[in-house]
């Protein structure tokens, strides 16, 4: 056995060796200096393109790209915390000016590197850490309020049908925080218009998420919407299946177009979250030198390029004139303060 | 509560436990063959994955979905020939092949998915799938319909194939062959059974019928492949085989009970009525194997030459 | 592969030769074929597998801070992977140290956090033993459920992984969550309870060291010990063994004990060394990695040190090939699964031919 590990050894030696020599000419090439770039860089923990939330980001740091004349990678980094921290770190040392963690899983990793790159921008998604002022002013937390769209989504629900279901992927603040707005929205209308609602504990079941749409279907569940990344699918292919349910859809521009094409029928409403123009207008103002970070960013329905809702006039039912009102007056309130939706979520005690 | 919402909630129940069981039967089916010529393939998850990436893909660019059916069967032949190649041919360790398997299963699905799909501007990833058959008037029936007439094609496949592999392994000379190479290799080998042969044989059809339950995901119930998407199903029919007693209908009627707890567990976490966390429920079809497993002893226990493979 | 050194001895100075020979070049030439088929994967997934293989290594490789990334990454498979060779070498398959990984996890955390505050010295330890402990029992109630019920592990184990899994998701979103409450995840542990840093400003701990501390120990366990030759004894053949006077049940449950032990240290140490604290997803799969890395060097808890890091250099490569060539990282799964098989063909080769010339 010494044998064999003797020989392990040795061939790690080789390889190493080898691939050394295979990397030595290219080391060369790598290394021309350029007339500083505008570098930008993307960490996400899982496929970046999902057709969902990792895509938006991607598909925002390629228009910057493109736009910006930035230089721009990412890595996608698996479940593994333990790999993001050199991950921005790579990306400080190499000078990158923006860098985004696209999920508040990156949070720690980027407070943690961000005082050794003072001159890049750490931003994390589905964060509300205040960088400014815990002492780390280059790294600024965005949030996207999905609480309102989903609030929104609860007014039409109670207002158009009998009974509400959501199926989302796991019990973590994006995903609970909307379904704390969609209660709230549909208490808004009618206290007591039933919701039920599922986790399927992952993001890749997609069968599980159908079988759970299902059974709440047969539990007589006539709106049914769902928040788990690609496992939603399943959930979409039952709102085409099944015409007489109602749905809605989520659509994450420019990746996607804003088109009920998931389930043409079913879907009344669609969220349209254009988080990719809020990046792209952080990184023009990063590029030109006039990004003052005060804190973290909230984005929500007040801001009508990031956050808004479309109707789906080709739908069996499209939302009646009345029900776009209460809409509307919603998101009026919401904008002005006067209603929180995320009150009463156990999870943010804010 | 009243008579009707409890024969409705079992009901539905029931009608999604054969429907979470499908892709488990398949799979654990196959591999009861498997482990019972003597060969244990932990790369079920792996040919799992394969099998519904391939289908998919097969019935995206052609628009067939048989022929995305197809495409799984060879994926399983394929597959099956390279573990039989591994584990019988060179005899190396059936556990490290199938972890090998696992690997690069999951890899090379996700890596092709994300290359060929996901690198183009495809409008959609969606493709047609299999349609509930309807039968006319049992559909109709009330609650019985629900349970027994309201899936589609590959669910029903599973009526056929249990009693078929059940027959093929008891009632034929090809299955008193499987077993007793899988019992005693030695004794078959001087009978003049080819203990390769039927090793071969066996393995290739586990990994046929593991890639067909891969393709129920994809051509079946979702409609579309999704990263990693068989979400441990290829454990839990390895899982099957054993709690299963090594026997097609042992194996069936495990992957049922793993099917019925969890649509019991999303059943109840959607009512509103319930307040425990949801990982209570979640986790619960995994402690209920392990409770049935001790609970049932199985005084067959394993193919005596599992795991062992046979030098003449 | 056990019977290259039991024949060894017995052989000729140039038999000798010819075998190291042999076995230097074939464990090399597998690597390469690995590599080789997935640069052809490469090529027909249209990029260039010189690119992606060269920013493989540079992100395994390209100067020691990297290097560091790598021991990192291969501390958790260390540390699980000997711990799972004796219950391998004891026959027992243990698929279980996902679980028991989590297991250790969660013990090592919360006596971390809700421990009376005590010095490092005492706190640290107490932590790392406490993950031990919480995997070793995680482990041994599959082992107990196998020698009290006969319930086959590979499947208890199998559950157990889904168990804990599911438990930690629980508890940190439930009754661990951090004081502010927002995120499924702990508070972060005191910094009594953090392994230190061995080479600041690189992340490398202290729990590399203590991953191949262990690693010696268990091989002196497995091949010096009387408690090493019963657990090989009852996984050649339990019957034999039990004949010879070997408590068959009592070493299973040792075995799965000081596997479960091991993979829980690694866990308590994931946390005390790299994360801080506890969040649902603490492993991408260590534990299942783990299991090809013990397997791929036939269970030797040397021969795991070095699989450990050259699949922790795999993974740590992947992730820059994927940020500068664009390629999927998962690709390495790829590479690790064909690395093995070929180890493997090579290693039944090996043997084969050895065999045809007895």
């Amino acid at each position: 056995m010494k044998l064999f590990n003797r020989l392990v050894f040795v061939t790690m030696i080789f390889s190493i060796f080898v691939a050394a020599c295979a990397s030595a000419p290219a080391a060369t090439t790598a290394a021309q200096p350029t007339a500083k770039p505008f570098k930008v860089g993307l960490l996400v923990s899982g496929p970046v393109k999902d057709q969902g939330w990792n895509q938006t980001a991607y598909d925002a740091f390629v228009t910057i790209q493109k736009e910006l004349g930035a230089k721009f990678s990412y890595l996608e980094l698996g479940q593994d915390q333990a790999a993001y921290q050199k991950a921005f770190r790579d990306y400080g040392s190499q000078g990158y000016n923006m860098v985004l963690g696209h999920g508040n899983e990156f949070q720690d990793s980027a407070v943690a590197v961000a005082k050794d790159f003072p001159n890049t921008y750490f931003f994390i998604s589905s964060s509300r850490y205040n960088g400014p002022k815990e002492g780390h002013p280059n790294v600024i937390g965005l949030n996207t309020d999905s609480s309102q769209p989903y609030y929104l989504f609860g007014v039409i629900a109670a207002m158009m049908g009998k009974s509400a279901g959501i199926v989302g992927g796991m019990n973590i603040p994006p995903i609970s925080e909307t379904y704390t707005g969609f209660i709230n929205g549909v208490r808004s209308v009618n206290p007591n218009f039933p919701v039920t609602t599922t986790y399927i504990g992952n993001f890749t079941d997609i069968t599980a998420a159908k079988e759970a749409a299902q059974s709440m279907v047969s539990q007589g569940v006539d709106v049914i919407l769902p928040n788990a990344d690609n496992a939603g699918n399943g959930v979409y292919q039952l709102l085409t299946e099944n015409t007489k349910l109602i749905g809605f859809g989520t659509y994450r521009p420019p990746a996607q177009k804003d088109d009920f094409s998931i389930c043409p029928k079913t879907c009344v409403a669609n969220y349209v979250l254009d988080y990719g123009s809020a990046l792209i207008d952080l990184a023009k103002q990063i590029q030109a030198g006039t990004f003052k970070p005060t804190g973290n960013i909230e984005y929500g329905v007040k801001d009508k390029t990031v956050m808004y809702i479309t109707y789906n006039e080709n739908a069996a039912t499209p939302v009646p004139a009345n029900v776009r009102q209460a809409v509307d007056n919603a998101i009026s309130a919401i904008s002005s303060g006067k209603v929180n939706t995320l009150a009463g979520n156990p999870l943010t005690k804010n | 509560m009243d008579v009707a919402v409890i024969l409705a909630f079992v009901s539905g129940i029931l009608a999604a436990t054969w429907r979470m069981a499908t892709p488990l039967i398949y799979a654990s089916v196959g591999e009861v063959f498997a482990e019972r010529s003597g060969v244990i393939n932990l790369g079920l998850e792996g040919i799992m994955l394969v099998g519904a990436f391939n289908a998919y893909t097969a019935a995206f660019y052609s628009g067939s979905l048989w022929l995305g059916l197809l495409a799984a069967l060879f994926t399983g032949v394929l597959l099956g020939l390279l573990f039989a190649f591994f584990t019988v041919t060179i005899k190396a360790n059936q556990i490290v092949v199938g972890t090998a398997f696992n690997l690069a299963g999951s890899g090379i699905s996700g890596f092709l998915f994300e290359s060929i799909f996901l690198k183009s501007n495809y409008s959609s990833l969606g493709i047609p799938t299999f349609n509930d058959l309807s039968f006319p008037f049992l559909t109709k029936i009330p609650y019985l319909g629900d349970i027994l007439f309201h899936y589609n094609i590959l669910v029903y496949i599973t009526v056929l194939l249990v009693p078929l592999a059940s027959f093929v392994l008891y009632k034929t000379a090809f299955g008193l062959a499987v077993r007793s190479v899988g019992a005693h290799p030695k004794a078959a080998d001087t009978m003049g059974i080819s203990v390769s042969r039927m090793r071969y044989i066996c393995v290739v059809i586990g990994s046929v019928l593991t890639a067909l339950g891969g393709a129920t995901l994809t051509l079946a119930f979702a409609n579309q492949f999704v990263e990693d998407m068989t979400s441990g199903r290829g454990f839990i029919a390895l899982a099957a085989v054993v709690f299963g007693g090594w026997t097609p209908w042992g194996a069936t009627a495990a992957s049922l009970l793993f099917g019925v707890f969890y649509a019991l567990q999303l059943r109840v976490q959607a009512m509103n009525s319930v307040l425990l966390p949801y990982q209570f429920l979640q986790v619960l079809p995994y402690v209920a194997t392990v409770l049935a497993l001790i609970s049932v002893r199985h005084r067959a226990g394993s193919p005596k030459a599992l795991g062992v493979p046979y030098r003449s | 592969m056990r019977a290259v050194t039991e024949i060894s001895n017995n052989h000729e100075f140039s038999m000798r030769i010819r075998k190291v020979l042999q076995g230097t070049l074939m464990p090399f030439i597998a690597i390469l074929i690995a590599l080789a088929i997935g640069a052809v994967i490469l090529i027909a997934a249209n990029f260039n597998p010189l690119q992606a293989y060269q920013a493989m290594y540079l992100g395994a490789f390209a100067d020691f801070s990297s290097f560091t990334e790598v021991l990192l990454d291969a501390t958790p498979l260390i540390c699980i992977g000997v711990g799972l060779a004796v219950a391998f070498r004891c026959g027992i398959w243990n698929i279980g140290g996902e679980g028991q990984f989590y297991a250790g996890a969660v013990t090592g955390t919360a006596i971390a956090l809700y421990a009376p505050a005590l010095p490092g010295w005492i706190l640290l330890p107490l932590v790392l033993v406490g993950g031990a402990a919480g995997g070793a029992l995680w482990a041994m109630l599959a082992g107990y459920l196998k020698t009290r019920f006969g319930a086959n592990e590979v499947v208890t184990t199998v559950m157990l992984n889904y168990v804990a899994i599911i438990a930690t998701s629980y508890l940190v979103s439930g009754p661990m969550i951090e004081p502010r409450g927002t995120y499924p995840q702990t508070a972060q542990i005191p910094d009594g309870a953090r392994l230190p840093l061995i080479m600041p400003p690189t992340r490398l701990n202290l729990g590399f060291i203590i991953a191949l501390l262990l690693a010696v120990g268990l091989y002196l366990l497995i091949f010096k010990s009387s408690t090493g030759y019963a657990i090989r004894a009852v996984g050649i053949n339990p019957e034999a063994a039990h004949y010879a006077g070997i408590q068959v049940k009592k070493n299973i449950l040792l075995a799965m004990a000081i596997s479960g032990g091991a993979a829980g240290l690694g866990g308590a140490m994931q946390i005390a060394g790299v994360t801080y604290r506890l969040f649902q997803q603490i492993s991408p799969g260590f534990g299942f990695t783990a299991i090809a890395v013990s397997l791929l060097v036939n269970n030797n808890p040397l021969g795991i040190i070095l699989a450990g890091i050259l699949f922790g250099g795999l993974s740590t490569g992947a992730r820059l090939m994927q940020m500068n060539a664009g390629v999927p990282a998962v690709l390495v799964n790829v590479i690790q699964g064909l690395v093995i098989l070929s180890v493997v063909a090579f290693g039944a080769y090996r043997i084969l031919t050895m065999e045809r010339e007895e």
